[in-house]
């Protein structure tokens, strides 16, 4: 009983008091009264009802139908009066909560949003939420709409039009990336809580005003640690359907085989999100021609991976299909460029190392760098400094010497110091040195340092440094740091403390060239550095990241050509490289200078939680310290509709003068 | 013929009418001399044939030319004229009292322009009510100079009898046993039904015309909304809501009340003829009746 009170008092307000209830309520027996005393016939004589009889009688035997039709204009009187009683109880559903008078509404546009659990897509269905809640805006209230995706972007600043907030909303267009809940509500807490204006005069309008926050998401983000809220109230409006059933590409990449140089193998992790075992049928293409199909059986909520064999495929597009894909598209397809590694132009300068000259004259080395050996007066040179600073080369091999300025270019600093100061280097001043240093740690994962042992190599001595910010420490001994890499700009330096000739006195500082690693080791830094594995890396990229190009021939124009098939030109950056930003979309960007193919790269979305679409559910987002609430928690705004039923009430009036006028069949 | 008396027949129906005659598919033995040949052999100037002589004939009659060339007796016999009776049954009812014109006032009109004719011709005239009091019967009339006495015997009957159609025709049957032509001018609108009535008239074997008389009312009511029809006979109230449904409905009774009287009455060797009152009674009696072979 309690229950119907409440859904009666959630859906119905009363408008008039007890009395002019029972005056209402009287007016429908009233007209049936009417009807049924005749009182509404006008008395028409005729010549003879004879015909007429018989023409009711007629229409008497046909149905009940009939008779209702009789009273049709009765029906209709009376169907008007309960609209219009309906009205005057002020029926009303509840909406989601409009609470106050500003409001952001932050529209998640992430990969996972164009999942089509929902009709349309996820992010149509949020769309159309966020207008809901634009149409209950009352007047003088204020809207902002920021779509956010692993960025923010304010599509709309505080404005009450809400036409203009409805046309900014629908102009939001889905996209491939991540998602971080973080930058966005940082904008959204930019432009909210203002806090006090510049001008005094505007110091009391301008200061952070209470401002609800709702965020149109599927849930796909981390937790936001750290982050204050101010003035506004969080909401989390999720979208899409619990049991949302997905399989991705998590994966893909095509590796040399291990022990057969000319054979590689293309890898695919395949991940079901779904509830149920999947069977997927895996497709290999290999520019668009079908190459290899096999069939993976994927456990619910588990990963599966498929390797195809790969033989005499030496450059290409390789492209993986997985098929049921789910309801999310965009992993259900992954591309992979396969393409010789580039040579690189490297640059030696030593005044004579026979190891290091040695295992650079591999021919295994020589196929993927051109290695050039100066000594090092060439320092000096205009040449080299031109060189240096236009990026010839794109490793320099400083060994026994050093720069006085950095090269653009990757580096190798042997047995001396960058002359930076991040690396601990002082002008004019020795560095120390590490006497015996013991190795006790190798960094093994870094691709500098695979396949390298390090057990029982001798350094005598070391020249000790700091490690710059960003980098990493690939050999530590127990004295300090002997080998370590660290970004700068757009370049990675790498530091050798230990010499590999030693000084006159000794006959060598190390041992290390006798090992069977110190090779590996070059032709580690070789691949790494000088190129043939940073192409490689530039084949797999994240949608919106910017992809750091490099022209073969140095040209000043690269044209980059879309998977849409559109082309985009990039001029040189200022550090020679080619930074090309526009990787929304899926698929295989294609590189071109003057018009020939040169290079390409592959845009994937590869992201774990974004092919997971299982929306997060309700009450379970935490902003700094704040559980955001869901919307079933907010308190209803009412959503009127005595609007309608006073407009349908005179329509069904216009239809019964119609009928009575015309004396239509219904 | 006086100008005053009458607004049922105008001058020019009048000299439309003079040069008509009625006609009878059946030839009757009328009482007295008339203008139209009867079966009956008789007197008149006509010749029609000779027969033989019996003994007790007429000597007047002998064709003496014959005797003396052939030297045998026969007689001429010669075309009877003889008048032709004419009967005109109105229906007085109050449901006759509707219509622009009344429905009455229409059937006086025609009732007026058949019984010119007959007068004209010198037949026999006789108009009668379906409720003519027995105790007032009507006149019969005969001649061109009764023309006015019909006319004036006409303005007098109105609406108001409460007589049944099949009462009222009994009663004309018994008071009028002869033959003749009868033209019976109703509605036929009778609860009871108009068979039971036609019947009586077959008995009577009479060359019989039912001119069956409705208003555009009737034919195509312009009625709307929640009605009550009252009819204005018996009082009898019939409820409606005015709706296409039911119009159409009523058109179809309508005409297969129509063509019911029809049927019924071509079967009985009877003319029906249906009118509204929007039709000129001249061109009814000129096109209509002429067609159907009452008048020539």
């Amino acid at each position: 009983m309690s229950g119907f009170f409440s859904w009666w008092s959630n859906h119905f307000t009363p408008m008039l008091s007890w009395w002019q209830w029972l005056l209402i309520l009287a007016v429908p027996p009233a007209i049936v009264l009417l009807y049924f005393l005749k009182l509404r016939r006008e008395p028409l004589e005729v010549p003879s009802t004879f015909l007429w009889r018989k023409s009711i009688e007629d229409l008497h035997v046909n149905s009940i139908w009939q008779k209702l039709r009789q009273n049709l204009l009765l029906f209709l009187q009376l169907l008007i009066v309960a609209l219009a009683i309906f009205a005057l109880l002020r029926p009303g559903y509840r909406g989601s909560k409009l609470v106050g008078d500003r409001f952001v509404f932050l529209v998640d546009n992430s990969a996972s949003m164009n999942a089509r659990d929902i009709e349309g897509s996820r992010l149509t269905e949020a769309k159309r939420k966020v207008a809901e809640m634009i149409d209950q805006m009352r007047s003088g209230d204020v809207g902002m709409i920021v779509s956010f995706s692993d960025s923010a972007r304010v599509e709309q600043p505080f404005t009450d039009n809400r036409r203009e907030l409805r046309r900014r909303l629908d102009e939001i267009t889905p996209s491939n990336r991540s998602t971080s809940l973080g930058e966005a509500l940082r904008v959204a807490a930019g432009l909210a809580n203002t806090g006090q204006g510049k001008d005094s005069n505007e110091a009391a309008t301008e200061e952070a005003l209470p401002t609800t926050l709702y965020i149109v998401s599927d849930g796909k983000f981390p937790d936001v640690q750290g982050f204050a809220l101010g003035r506004m109230t969080p909401n989390y409006m999720p979208v899409g359907k619990p049991a949302a059933n997905n399989l991705g590409i998590t994966s893909f990449a095509v590796q040399k085989t291990e022990g057969a140089s000319d054979r590689s193998q293309a890898f695919t992790r395949i991940e079901n999100y779904g509830d149920e075992e999947a069977n997927v049928q895996v497709t290999l293409l290999h520019d668009d021609v079908v190459i290899d199909v096999d069939e993976v059986k994927v456990a619910a909520h588990e990963s599966a991976g498929v390797a195809f064999k790969l033989s005499d495929i030496e450059s290409g597009v390789l492209e993986v299909k997985i098929s049921p894909g789910g309801d999310l598209q965009a992993d259900d397809r992954a591309w992979a460029v396969v393409s010789k590694p580039r040579r690189g132009n490297v640059l030696l300068v030593t005044p004579k190392n026979d190891a290091l000259s040695l295992a650079l004259g591999t021919p295994r080395a020589a196929e993927l760098a051109e290695i050039v050996t100066v000594t090092p007066d060439f320092l000096d040179s205009k040449d080299y400094q031109q060189k240096a600073a236009s990026g010839t080369y794109d490793l320099m091999i400083y060994d026994q010497c050093q720069p006085k300025e950095m090269p653009q270019a990757n580096t190798l600093f042997i047995g001396r110091l960058p002359p930076l100061a991040d690396w601990g280097y002082q002008k004019d001043k020795q560095p120390e040195k590490l006497i015996g240093p013991q190795i006790i740690d190798v960094e093994s994962s870094h691709p500098l340092m695979q396949l390298i042992d390090l057990g029982n190599v001798i350094f005598v001595e070391s020249v000790a440094f700091k490690l710059p910010p960003g980098g990493s420490r690939l050999i530590d001994s127990n004295q300090g740091i002997l080998f370590a890499v660290a970004p700068r700009e757009a370049f990675e330096d790498a530091v050798l403390g230990a010499e590999i000739v030693g000084s006159a006195e000794q006959l060598a500082n190390t041992d290390w060239p006798r090992r069977l690693s110190f090779p590996v080791f070059v032709f580690n830094v070789v691949e790494y550095l000088a190129g043939g594995k940073q192409s490689a890396d530039a084949t797999l990229v994240t949608p919106g990241k910017m992809v750091t190009l490099r022209s073969a021939n140095n040209a000043d124009r690269l044209t980059v050509r879309l998977p849409s098939g559109t082309t985009k030109q990039i001029p040189r950056s200022k550090n020679s490289t080619f930074n090309f930003n526009d990787t929304e979309a899926l698929g295989v960007y294609r590189v071109e200078e003057s018009g020939v193919p040169t290079q390409s790269f592959a845009v994937n979305l590869f992201n774990s939680a974004e092919s997971d679409i299982r929306p997060r559910p309700e009450n379970s987002i935490k902003i700094g310290y704040v559980d955001v609430t869901g919307e079933g928690g907010s308190e209803g705004t009412r959503r009127e509709l005595w609007r309608p039923l006073l407009l349908a009430a005179f329509l069904i009036l216009l239809g019964e003068w119609y009928i009575y006028n015309r004396r239509v069949y219904i | 013929m006086p100008a005053t008396t009458s607004n049922l027949l105008s001058p020019e129906l009048l000299a439309q009418l003079e040069r008509l005659e009625l006609v009878s598919r059946k030839i009757f033995r009328g009482k007295m001399k008339g203008e139209r040949r009867s079966k009956r052999k008789g007197q008149s100037v006509e010749f029609a044939d000779f027969r033989n002589y019996v003994a007790g004939d007429d000597l007047r009659f002998i064709d003496w030319n014959t005797y003396a060339r052939l030297d045998r007796l026969f007689l001429k016999m010669f075309l009877e004229e003889e008048d032709l009776h004419f009967y005109v049954l109105l229906d007085a009812s109050l449901s006759m009292d509707f219509g622009t014109p009344t429905k009455l006032q229409y059937a006086k009109q025609l009732a007026a322009a058949l019984s010119f004719v007959g007068l004209v011709r010198a037949d026999r005239v006789k108009i009668e009510t379906l409720g003519q009091p027995t105790n007032k019967p009507a006149p019969n009339l005969r001649g061109r100079a009764s023309v006015w006495r019909m006319l004036d015997y006409l303005d007098g009957v109105g609406a108001g009898e409460s007589t049944s159609l099949a009462t009222g025709i009994k009663n004309f049957c018994i008071r009028n046993p002869g033959k003749g032509i009868l033209v019976l001018i109703s509605d036929l609108m009778d609860k009871s039904g108009y068979e039971t009535a036609l019947r009586y008239l077959v008995s009577q074997q009479m060359d019989v015309y039912v001119i069956q008389i409705l208003s555009a009312e009737e034919v195509d009511p312009d009625v709307k909304g929640d009605l009550k029809l009252v009819d204005c006979e018996d009082q009898d109230i019939a409820e409606i809501t005015a709706s296409a449904p039911l119009l159409q409905r009523y058109k179809q009774t309508l005409a297969a009340f129509t063509g019911g009287a029809k049927d019924f009455c071509t079967r009985r060797g009877m003319n029906y003829l249906l009118a509204t009152n929007q039709l000129p009674v001249d061109q009814l009696v000129a096109n209509y009746l002429r067609k159907r072979g009452l008048v020539r």
